[in-house]
């Protein structure tokens, strides 16, 4: 009839399917995570044991209640403390699995997958468990009893059970933190599959800063109940909001120093021990600020070789004072010529193998080292 | 990736093999530990197992079970003993789960005063616990005249028989009830409820099969404590031949006139109990919690 407008072709806005801002007294600890997710994303929680965000987890699926605050899903308030909503865990969309499976021990998997939907006709409820066991691919499985299979399989029966009831958000709490290292990489690609497929909003609570990169598009960062960033993956990884989120996602290179000039091109910022470019930005001569770069982003540069490109990067000269190995890497303990010995090393320094043979680390100790300015990131000073 | 010489091949050490030590320990007897302790529970098993297998041998050589069977004592007392104690049962159970079931998973003001008094009827002497139920529905009793009024009468009756048992026997089965709802993991039951299932079908489908076996041991302790009721009986209910008098009351009634009744009785109650436990433990694979 009307020639609706073209669909544009960029990703829509993303619509959060997901929206928690609560407050909750447990003791002395206060929780009061603020984060939002979007709809088709996997969100992870990340942060130590005891920051909070297993609670907040449960909060999300009723299981803890709040002491005020909002959770919204999908659009649907389920908890408000002023307006006295509180939405049981039964009628809130969601789907859970937890580090132990939890799997009832007296059904069989087809029946724990089945338990979900037992209001289904019966037909149609047989049809729903023998999809969920194609896809995930637990067929041998069907008629055992928990006890009877591996941590793995458990881990693939509880996502079936879960999924079974077409959830709007997948609630998942270190779901493979019990797991073998090889079986766990598996399971998330296992994951990463069905989110596409199913176009699954989830959120994933880990410790695990290498499960928490693989899998995320946003990351929520928790620290002592709160959410110090929320933001994409790669904000959050290369633009720390703070020098703790710096600490709590590994980035080890963290310096406090002070802008000595701040122009269009680049920041100058002095640390006491090296002189740093940073890129542009707010920040004002004089501005005392943190500043991180990740250890895989530093570039040994031979001392007899002057670097041939980017002379915009700090090249700060010095030595190598100690180094650990990791088996596929290297970190090398990094310290700058020069002023003082106050500090046993400056920078940390991580390597693959294969440049640490080809350069010859092993047998040459005195490096420059170059600080991309682009991976430098400021911090204000906290 | 490859890591290029990265591992520089350590070459074997012989000196490291560890030197055999010979111990040169002499071949000297030695009581060793459990052994040792061995003989003190020897010696009680024994001091179990002998008065019951005397009571058998005596019960055996003095006559036949089934003749026993047929003299009105024991027949009104076996009668009295099974139909009481399975009533008892009945309302431990009805009563006793759902309370259990509270005690185990909720938390409220006097929770621990609560749980102390249900308790409490393990420890006192039962003779005390049949007179206090004589000092609230006797008929000179607390309750009395109210009872009376409306035209109740429990002191003496096979009622009495039945509150005594309870009483005394249902806080076996809520210990053991409330024991089995505690362990039981209650992230199942969280799960459960995100899986869109009442607390009513979890606690259906999920707790109660679960703490079966814990809730099986406590109907037995039960049943046995009401069955072997003794002193609050005798307090409250009497000693009535067919309205009071259970099996352990006609024990004690025929040792003065029938030795072989009594024997037979004991008997029986022996070999039932026994017979209880033994299926109790072939189902759960272990003893009696409590």
């Amino acid at each position: 009839m009307d020639a609706a407008p073209p669909e544009p072709a960029a990703p829509p806005p993303q619509t959060p399917s997901l929206r928690v801002e609560i407050t909750k007294r447990l003791g002395s600890f206060t929780l009061r995570p603020s984060f939002s997710v979007g709809r088709g994303e996997l969100t992870v929680l990340f942060g130590h044991s005891g920051s909070g965000k297993s609670l907040t987890l449960r909060a999300i699926a009723g299981l803890l209640r709040p002491d005020a605050g909002t959770i919204q899903i999908a659009n649907a308030c389920v908890y408000d403390g002023a307006a006295r909503i509180d939405v049981p865990p039964q009628q809130r969309g969601i789907g859970m699995v937890v580090q132990s499976y939890a799997l009832f021990p007296h059904m069989s998997v087809r029946e724990n997958i089945a338990f979900g939907i037992q209001e289904m006709p019966r037909a149609a409820r047989g049809a729903r468990v023998q999809e969920l066991i194609a896809l995930l691919d637990i067929a041998a499985l069907a008629e055992r009893r928990p006890s009877a299979i591996s941590g793995g399989q458990a881990q693939r029966v509880a996502l079936a059970r879960a999924l079974a009831r077409r959830p709007k958000l997948l609630l998942l709490d270190e779901p493979f933190s019990a797991l073998d290292s090889a079986i766990r990489v598996t399971l998330r690609r296992e994951l990463s599959r069905l989110k596409r497929e199913l176009d699954l909003t989830i959120v994933f609570v880990t410790h695990d800063l290498r499960e928490a990169y693989n899998l995320a598009d946003r990351i929520a960062v928790f620290d002592d109940g709160q959410v110090l960033q929320d933001g994409t993956r790669d904000e959050v990884f290369d633009r720390p909001a703070s020098a703790r989120v710096a600490a709590l996602t590994e980035v080890r290179n963290i310096l406090r120093g002070r802008v000595t000039r701040s122009g269009a091109a680049s920041v100058s910022v002095e640390t006491g021990r090296f002189d740093v470019a940073a890129p542009p930005g707010v920040w004002q001569a004089g501005d005392v600020v943190d500043l991180c770069i990740r250890p895989e982003r530093l570039v040994l540069v031979r001392p007899d070789r002057r670097r041939a490109t980017e002379d915009r990067d700090a090249l700060i000269a010095g030595e190598i004072v100690d180094e650990v190995a990791h088996g596929e890497s290297y970190t090398l303990f990094f310290r700058a010529a020069g002023a003082g010995d106050s500090a046993a090393h400056d920078l940390e320094i991580d390597i693959a193998a294969h440049p640490y043979a080809v350069l010859g680390v092993r047998g040459q100790r005195a490096w420059n080292v170059a600080l991309p300015r682009d991976a430098v990131h400021l911090m204000p000073a906290t | 990736m490859a890591v290029e010489g990265a591992s520089p091949s350590t070459p074997a050490r012989p000196g490291d093999v560890a030197t055999h030590r010979r111990s040169q320990s002499r071949a000297r007897p030695r009581l060793d530990l459990m052994s040792a302790f061995a003989v003190p529970g020897i010696l009680l098993a024994l001091f179990i197992a002998v008065p019951l297998a005397a009571l058998v041998y005596r019960a055996a050589s003095s006559g036949d079970l089934l003749d026993a069977l047929s003299k009105p004592i024991v027949r009104d007392a076996l009668r009295l003993s099974a139909t009481t104690s399975l009533i008892t049962l009945v309302i431990a159970v009805g009563v006793g789960t759902p309370l259990a079931y509270v005690l185990a998973r909720s938390s409220f003001p006097g929770k621990r005063l609560l749980d102390t008094l249900i308790d409490l009827p393990i420890v006192l002497p039962p003779v005390v616990a049949g007179v206090a139920l004589l000092m609230a529905f006797g008929r000179r009793g607390v309750f009395g005249d109210e009872l009376r009024a409306t035209g109740i009468e429990l002191a003496f009756t096979t009622k009495a028989v039945i509150l005594a048992q309870v009483f005394v026997s249902a806080p076996f089965y809520i210990r053991a009830a409330k024991a089995g709802f505690q362990s039981i993991d209650q992230t199942l039951e969280q799960m459960a409820y995100t899986l869109g299932a009442s607390r009513w079908r979890t606690f259906v489908q999920v707790t109660l099969p679960l703490a079966f076996p814990a809730v099986l041991g406590g109907i037995v302790l039960c049943w046995a404590r009401a069955l072997s009721e003794f002193g609050a009986t005798m307090m409250f209910a009497g000693n009535f031949r067919g309205r009071t008098q259970t099996m352990p009351l006609a024990i004690m009634t025929a040792m003065e006139s029938d030795l072989f009744a009594a024997l037979s009785i004991s008997v029986i109650l022996l070999a039932v109990t026994f017979l209880i436990l033994l299926l109790l433990r072939a189902y759960t694979g272990d003893g009696v919690r409590a």
